[in-house]
């Protein structure tokens, strides 16, 4: 760090040298009064140096938030969203999928968390008029091989899907050639991959989405009932270094979490976050993992589809619930969809 | 004074450290001049309890729009103070938290303390659609007592009590990190002295940026000793409520595990009012866990599309818009002996 572009006194500069401080991290690390016994300063200089350092840190960090509503630019603004390809499912999140931080997408096998996000990494690629970032998505496995027979489908059948896009616009989106597939089966693997592969793809721009499918496979296996603390260190590490990727790249990360539905749940929303007994609490992939998410969805298959006059008959397949469990900007909500052939659409 | 030391040694011909010597005897002509105006608020002055007292139950409450949750407050969040809230995820802090920054705003006429807000972002969860949404509720509750008044000072208070005035006088800063977090913190007494209308300060959360990255669990509790005190400083110079939002972590006992507020024992000291937001089935309740003056508490309240009310909605006569939006007309009830 060259201390001699700052505005500081000279003596404090050289105090700087001398005491071997080479970053303002190491200087906001220290109280006052060990700054002060490092460098032999008084304290009125040393308040004088924390200013200068945190202000150069932080200049022209401060917006409003008439200036958060107004921008509309597609770069910065809050208003951005990923679309999910449908407007039934759109409406229910408020415009899509917020770029900034993680939303998990929850529920038991075979709901359709799979055919969401692989029809998020389709919607990734379409301009920013019709909802998408005009970018790549990356697929990380846990577990199962990746499932490109399914995305062949999507993909051909886009047209179908995506009435609202002009057929000449879906015709030179090359959709395959931009989703990038990994796998990592145990925890250095993913941690190599979000550190390297992934930092790398979104540094040159390939991509605007990650989708992790599914973070509990990882944690499964290699932790005992005894292991919880260490378990929550990972899952912190790891939540952290994948919100500091969203933030530093407008990149929304979705997780897919299998929840082990027990015969309590019913409507009880709030075991998802952690099951409570009276005082008692089961730790779980729950709370720890709770904390670094935005926005968590469910998705759930009803036994029996809802018999609505006329709708039902074009539903032969059963019909599923997306269901918002909380969200800054959302109430707790819910619609139905269904998964056909070129996608998932929601019900009206 | 606004050149700057680099620019004042070039200009006249002095040497850095003159330079910088000159600017600090100069600034301090002009604070103490500001000082011998205002009275010192810095200073270290004597005073007796009671005039402690009197300046306690003067000083001012940021009211919630859930009247139940003032209640047990004693008016509402109070200024000078630090209220902590702690919960888990999706349970309603950050909410609250918009309802505040919104809030503060209420003109003095309508019971508020007309101060602006400073709101600093650490998860990134403060989404100005919903702050959009509880705001233009607010000035409508304002506008119905308006017109249920037709006092003066009301229509001309609504003047400027509009979406877009609220929207401007919440300054946002979003910090990335813990570094960026002291940083700021650093940085806001210049800056509430610069904003002097300002009588909130969020942080919401306080844990998210010193839950993963601390080898050295010894650093991250200086550190948070550290801001803590000089949120403390903060709230009482500038007269603003300091409001923290915390996350909720497991404690594994012997036989069983508990949910606590993270970042541990030491940490739990730092805030005067301790609330804890947690759910009972599917409803959210608030208790009061810690507080100088209040009792120990619990009370149920709701999220609405026009942002934290209380659960069932206070009987829609005069009197009782009376008591909750000017709780400084509230007349002396007997408390129960």
């Amino acid at each position: 760090m060259d201390w001699d572009q700052f505005d500081l006194n000279p003596k404090v500069i050289a105090a700087l040298k001398k005491a071997d401080i080479k970053s303002i991290k190491e200087i906001l690390n220290l109280s006052g009064a060990d700054l002060q016994r490092l460098m032999k300063l008084s304290s009125a200089d040393i308040q004088c140096l924390l200013k200068t350092v945190s202000y150069a840190l932080r200049r022209n960090s401060m917006l409003t938030a008439l200036q958060l509503y107004q921008d509309k630019d597609h770069l910065t603004s809050q208003h951005q969203k990923l679309s999910l390809g449908c407007s039934v499912l759109d409406n229910l999140l408020k415009g899509g999928i917020p770029l900034v931080g993680i939303t998990e997408l929850a529920g038991e096998s075979s709901a359709g968390k799979t055919q969401i996000s692989l029809q998020l990494c389709l919607c990734v690629q379409y301009p920013y008029k019709y909802g998408g970032l005009e970018s790549g998505a990356v697929y990380i496995c846990t577990e199962d091989v990746f499932p490109s027979k399914r995305l062949q489908q999507l993909i051909d059948q886009q047209h179908k899907l995506r009435a609202d896009v002009p057929a000449e616009i879906i015709q030179k989106i090359k959709f395959g050639n931009s989703i990038f597939v990994e796998h990592a089966a145990d925890l250095d693997t993913f941690h190599n991959c979000i550190t390297k592969r992934i930092s790398l793809l979104l540094t040159r721009g390939m991509v605007r989405l990650v989708v992790i499918d599914s973070i509990a496979a990882l944690f499964r296996c290699e932790f005992g009932v005894s292991d919880s603390v260490m378990k929550a260190r990972y899952l912190q590490t790891f939540g952290a270094q994948l919100h500091s990727l969203s933030t530093r790249f407008r990149t929304p990360i979705m997780c897919i979490n299998q929840k082990l539905l027990s015969a309590v749940v019913g409507k009880n929303l709030s075991c998802f976050l952690y099951s409570v007994v009276g005082n008692r609490v089961s730790p779980a992939l729950g709370i720890t993992w709770a904390n670094q998410l935005l926005m968590r969805l469910m998705v759930s298959r009803i036994s029996q589809p809802e018999p609505s006059p006329g709708a039902a008959s074009h539903h032969t397949g059963s019909v599923r619930t997306l269901r918002v469990v909380f969200a800054p900007h959302l109430p707790p909500s819910f619609c139905y969809y269904t998964v056909t052939l070129e996608g998932v659409k929601g019900i009206k | 004074l606004e050149t700057g030391p680099c620019g004042l040694s070039k200009e006249i011909g002095i040497s850095k450290e003159e330079a910088l010597e000159a600017l600090q005897v100069v600034r301090q002509e002009c604070h103490g001049d500001a000082a011998r105006t205002a009275g010192g608020s810095g200073a270290t002055r004597k005073c007796t309890a009671l005039e402690l007292l009197e300046e306690e139950q003067a000083q001012g409450f940021i009211i919630t729009f859930c009247s139940a949750l003032d209640n047990i407050l004693g008016g509402g969040v109070q200024l000078t103070k630090i209220t902590e809230i702690c919960g888990a995820p999706g349970v309603g802090k950050t909410q609250l938290c918009m309802q505040l920054a919104v809030d503060v705003q209420i003109p003095e006429c309508f019971g508020g303390v007309a101060g602006e807000a400073v709101f600093i972002d650490t998860e990134g969860s403060f989404m100005v659609d919903r702050v959009v949404d509880i705001a233009t509720a607010c000035v409508q509750h304002c506008q119905l007592i308006a017109e249920a008044h037709r006092e003066e000072d009301h229509l001309k208070a609504l003047e400027t009590f509009t979406l877009e005035s609220i929207l401007s006088h919440i300054y946002y800063f979003r910090c990335r990190d813990y570094i960026e977090l002291l940083a700021q913190v650093y940085l806001l007494p210049d800056f509430l002295s610069e904003h002097s209308k300002v009588r909130l300060v969020v942080v919401d959360g306080i844990a998210f940026p010193f839950r993963h990255d601390f080898e050295d669990l010894s650093l991250r509790t200086r550190l948070l000793n550290g801001l803590a005190q000089q949120l403390i400083i903060i709230a009482n110079d500038h007269k603003s409520a300091v409001v923290l939002t915390n996350q909720m972590t497991t404690r594994i006992g012997q036989s069983q595990s508990t949910l606590v507020p993270a970042l541990g024992e030491s940490w739990g000291h730092a805030a005067t009012v301790r609330l804890i937001f947690h759910w009972d089935n599917s409803q959210r309740l608030a208790t009061l866990y810690k507080s100088p003056s209040q009792k120990e508490s619990t009370i149920p309240y709701h999220i609405t599309s026009h942002g934290f009310r209380d659960v069932q909605p206070p009987a829609v006569t005069q009197n009782a818009e009376d008591t909750e939006m000017n709780p400084r007309k509230r007349p002396r009830r007997e408390e129960e002996k």
